[in-house]
């Protein structure tokens, strides 16, 4: 009915062509400057309040992460100490870094952990797939999944370090089935993995949160196209919805990228304390490790800018790949 | 090529009823309609035939094979959405040969029938694009493409043109009309322009609130409307609507004037009815006449429509193809009585 509605009521409208709408074109321009003065102002007074909101924000990143970071760099070409300002060194911080075995078996482990990167990104989808079909019970599903997301690494660190230890209570599990412990974070092989495992159930609740806000942008429509169509379920996955996903997967492999690089130490701290050996030392480990044990802010400066290069990089390359593949 | 059977066909989401009990046969070859206004279960209806959404109850045949409780796929069935459900990553020929990539069927086949429905749609110089890169109408022809390759036994259209233009929808009815002579599959559309219905349909089903109020051919639901509704919603502009109380000895009083009852039925004296009168009905230059004020002149070149207040304060609208009025004028709209059509107070049609 509402269609013979819009059928009927387009004619009254009409009527309003018989009133007296004739103005003179003299006011017509006075109106006008008068409107596109006043929007100009307002306008002006629109950009004012904008600025005014955004310079908190800036003079913070400008004060605790551009200037530092120059600081930083500073800093790295000197001998200093906390208590003494050092001298001017050059690259011999730089130089020390690629001799340091410490510091190459810390980018050695970097790298298997940027190996990881693929799961980090394809768990949390596949699951948030899962969920987004219909499963029943979606909403406890995505809370439960988002849980470990609000824990502080410490807590988590400390969990898993009772779990995990050799006494622990997954080793008591499978002593009771008859296999023998084994010392998870004590052993180089088991330690780095074992972390990243630890660090995959703490974060992949946001990864989960993120693919289903993707998902809900594929329209419902295309899947029922190809489901017609005869497509079996996995080829709907595999031609439609993951292809659908490809920006957040870009977006998901950026950001666990740098989390991955950036934000393991609370984790390790707490964990393996970066042992045994090196085997769980990553780059920001090792570099609050010069500084606050070893006393050596300007060496610990020259990792930080080795560190910030390597994440500066990797990141650039996958931005250059996404804009690459906007306009798919 | 397949009869379709609806056989008591409900649907419920929770507790609302959304289809109520539909029977309908749809004959092999038929271009069928379902019309009716937003939320009146057409889609749904569709939908269900489709394999999208699951029958509450009753059953769905197509051809000989009850498919109630069938896989969407299973159906041979090929559908064209609104929103042309396009997949945006793939080439215009990949988004036309998907269904049969995925059922792994020979390439040579493939191939041939993606250039035969590109050919029909006048597609192949864009076999190559992105739907992103192509126009609306070349879209939903790409949509169109996607449903030929499959060979389906029904086709199935579920709003096609409500995205496009008011002139490639023009276009594209006649495009889509075409086709179905040239294919001769049994199609089923669905849409809410009354038009759409009445220029492309063999048979119209007329819905409303998940129920069918009619299935007639479009001009027989024009002509012979069984109920007020169906006679509103099918004509555009829609039918008048006057309000009639009987009199003695078979006659009307309707809009300050006296008619004979155009109907054989007595009336007791004292009921009130609704006289149907369509606008075309009203050019006469003898017969019973409505005194009524011009309000309006709405002139579309070929004729024009009076829009009127009668003396009751009821509006009316009137066709008009010459000697205009203007605004303001009083004139008198001349009728056959044997044109207007009767309905109850609830809307029933009384013959």
């Amino acid at each position: 009915m509402e269609q013979i509605g819009e059928r009927l009521g387009a004619p009254c409208f009409s009527k309003l062509s018989d009133l007296p709408m004739a103005r003179s074109s003299l006011t017509e321009t006075a109106v006008a400057s008068r409107t596109r003065k006043r929007s100009h102002r307002s306008r002006r007074a629109e950009a004012i309040v904008a600025v005014l909101f955004l310079v908190p924000a800036l003079l913070l990143v400008l004060m605790f992460r551009i200037i530092p970071l120059f600081w930083g760099f500073g800093i790295s070409l000197t001998s200093a100490t906390a208590t003494d300002p050092g001298e001017f060194i050059g690259a011999a911080n730089y130089l020390r870094a690629l001799d340091d075995p410490n510091f190459r078996s810390s980018m050695v482990n970097a790298g298997a952990i940027l190996l990881a990167v693929p799961f980090f990104v394809t768990i949390p989808m596949i699951l948030a797939i899962l969920i987004d079909q219909g499963v029943p019970g979606r909403g406890f599903f995505r809370s439960v999944y988002f849980f470990p997301a609000v824990l502080s690494s410490v807590i988590i660190g400390s969990i898993f370090s009772i779990v995990l230890g050799f006494n622990g209570s997954l080793n008591g599990a499978l002593k009771m089935l008859g296999i023998p412990g084994v010392d998870w974070l004590g052993r180089s092989s088991t330690a780095l993995p074992v972390t990243l495992i630890i660090q995959s159930w703490s974060t992949f609740g946001m990864g989960v949160l993120i693919f289903l806000a993707g998902l809900s942008t594929v329209p419902r429509e295309m899947v029922e196209a190809a489901r017609l169509e005869g497509a079996k379920m996995w080829q709907i996955w595999w031609h439609i919805i993951i292809p659908e996903l490809r920006p957040i997967i870009e977006f998901s492999t950026v950001i666990t990228t740098i989390g991955l690089l950036t934000s393991m130490f609370g984790l390790i701290y707490v964990l393996t304390g970066g042992g045994p050996g090196t085997s769980t030392t990553v780059p920001e480990y090792l570099i609050w490790t010069a500084q606050g044990r070893l006393n050596q802010p300007a060496y610990a400066a020259a990792l930080s800018m080795i560190l910030f290069a390597v994440t500066g990089i990797l990141a650039w390359l996958q931005i250059r790949m996404l804009s690459r593949n906007a306009n798919l | 090529m397949a009869r379709v059977e609806l056989k008591h066909v409900s649907k419920s989401f929770g507790a609302s009823q959304v289809v109520h009990d539909v029977s309908l046969a749809i004959e092999e070859g038929e271009f069928t309609v379902f019309v009716g206004p937003s939320g009146c279960g057409k889609s749904t209806l569709l939908r269900m035939i489709a394999g999208l959404e699951e029958t509450s109850s009753g059953e769905i045949f197509i051809g000989e094979t009850d498919v109630t409780d069938a896989e969407p796929s299973d159906r041979g069935l090929a559908m064209v959405f609104q929103s042309y459900a396009l997949y945006p990553h793939m080439t215009v020929a990949d988004n036309m040969s998907f269904g049969l990539r995925m059922t792994h069927r020979p390439k040579q086949e493939i191939a041939e029938k993606v250039a035969r429905a590109a050919k029909i749609l006048r597609l192949e110089e864009y076999l190559q694009r992105k739907p992103a890169q192509l126009s609306g109408g070349q879209r939903q022809r790409v949509a169109i493409g996607r449903a030929i390759v499959r060979d389906p036994k029904v086709f199935l259209f579920d709003e096609p043109l409500s995205n496009l233009d008011a002139e490639l929808r023009v276009q594209m009815r006649v495009e889509i009309s075409k086709l179905h002579t040239m294919l001769g599959n049994t199609m089923i559309y669905v849409t809410h322009d009354q038009t759409e219905a009445l220029t492309m349909a063999d048979r119209i089903v007329v819905l409303r609130d998940g129920r069918i109020e009619q299935i007639g051919t479009p001009l027989g639901l024009y002509h012979d409307p069984d109920n007020a509704f169906v006679a509103g919603f099918i004509g555009s502009p829609r039918m008048n609507f006057l309000s009639a109380t009987a009199q003695a000895g078979g006659r009307l009083a309707v809009g300050g004037i006296e008619i004979q009852s155009p109907v054989p039925t007595r009336f007791e004296p004292g009921t009130t009815l609704q006289l149907g009168l369509r606008p075309e009905h009203l050019d006469l230059r003898e017969g019973p006449g409505l005194r009524a004020t011009v309000e309006f002149v709405e002139a579309l070149g070929s004729t024009c429509y009076l829009h009127a207040t009668l003396a009751t304060g009821e509006t009316i609208v009137a066709e008009r193809r010459s000697s205009l009025p203007r605004t303001g004028d009083t004139i008198t709209l001349h009728f056959a009585p044997a044109s207007a059509q009767i309905f109850g107070e609830g809307g029933e049609r009384i013959r």
